[in-house]
């Protein structure tokens, strides 16, 4: 066994370049793993399999303590100024960039159901990046967001504060359906 | 899945070459959006900003829809038999390949940091590995696995089916730090 830092999760340094290469790597495998996990867990509820559906969704969970864990190394986690700001360039970048060129290509091959995965996560980010832009203002004010709750389309992942829709705009989902934060 | 969402989610699609690269990609950036903004939430809490805590829960759940439906469109959901399969093959690539060939990296560059966050998470996908293996041979049979708890250390991601250890095996954390599932 090692050293000092027992309970804490890894903590970040200066890396050689191929170390930092391959933690982004690995934060990538990760991040895919969890979601990949969440996903299947659906699908073991709705083909009941429940405790089956709780294995998947607790190993998601140790995937993600596994992502947090390199992207400290990696010294990617700020303070929440810093991280709205990381997250509104994420956001803008898949807007601008990303997903605009990959409907585009989308659109060029005829792959339909391909476009309406990327309209619907591209109407999403729009929304994000709005939110995390008046988010930082406030928080650069020390002001905390309002308390109202913030709400998300289960199909689209279309994002509000305060009331859901009568209808999601983006995808026509009830907006009963909505996942309330 | 409920058959209200089942309509409005992109369809499994065959996909082009580019647009399948593309939704590929998507997919990695959306996963890894979804663990970053857990991750800032955290970070939101410890300053103070419970709401702004919240948004990034929110955001992250929105990201996560958006992952599931690439994958969906990329045919990456099948029945739970076929998705424990693709999970423990992605298991046993991490620890036979990825996380060996990495450590060995971190090694020669002296990057202790990285090197425990690979040790931790190849640690865990040793775990996860063989329950996947386990769960595959019980669901071939048409059955749940049993209903015992899953429990994961919040510092390394150590995951363990039944009674918590008294401290994390992996990184020595007090069983106070286990999540149970």
């Amino acid at each position: 066994m090692e050293h000092p830092f027992l309970n804490t999760p890894p903590e970040p340094e200066d890396k050689g370049a191929m170390t930092a290469e391959n933690i982004k790597a690995a934060l990538a495998g990760e991040s895919q793993a969890s979601q990949k996990y969440l996903a299947f867990a659906d699908v073991a509820d709705s083909e009941g399999y429940p405790n089956v559906a709780r294995l998947f969704r607790a190993v998601a969970f140790a995937e993600s303590t596994h992502a947090r864990n390199h992207l400290s190394v990696l010294g990617m986690i700020g303070s929440t100024a810093d991280n709205l700001k990381a997250a509104w360039g994420g956001e803008t970048f898949e807007i601008d960039e990303m997903y605009a060129a990959y409907d585009a290509v989308a659109a060029l091959q005829g792959n339909a159901s391909a476009r309406t995965s990327i309209r619907y996560a591209l109407k999403a980010e729009v929304d994000h990046q709005g939110i995390y832009d008046s988010t930082l203002k406030g928080v650069e004010g020390k002001k905390d967001l309002g308390a109202a709750p913030v709400r998300v389309c289960p199909v689209c992942g279309h994002t509000v504060i305060g009331d859901a829709p009568h209808e999601c705009p983006q995808c026509g989902t009830a907006g009963g359906y909505f996942k309330e934060f | 899945m409920d058959e209200v969402f089942e309509k409005r989610l992109p369809k499994p699609e065959d996909l082009n070459a580019m647009t399948e690269e593309s939704l590929k990609a998507a997919f990695a950036g959306e996963s890894q959006a979804a663990e970053k903004y857990l991750v800032y939430a955290e970070q939101a809490e410890e300053e103070g900003f419970p709401n702004v805590a919240k948004l990034f829960r929110a955001i992250s759940f929105a990201e996560t829809r958006h992952a599931r439906n690439h994958l969906r469109t990329m045919k990456g959901i099948h029945a739970t038999a076929d998705n424990l399969k693709a999970a423990f093959e992605g298991e046993s690539f991490e620890i036979d390949e990825m996380y060996p060939a990495y450590r060995e990296i971190a090694k020669v560059q002296e990057n202790a940091q990285a090197g425990r966050s690979i040790r931790y998470a190849l640690k865990a996908e040793m775990d996860h590995k063989w329950m996947y293996a386990q769960s595959r041979e019980t669901v071939l049979t048409g059955k749940d696995i049993e209903d015992k708890p899953v429990s994961v250390c919040l510092i390394c991601g150590h995951t363990v089916i039944g009674d918590l250890p008294d401290k994390c095996p992996v990184c020595a954390a007090a069983k106070e730090y286990y999540r149970t599932f």
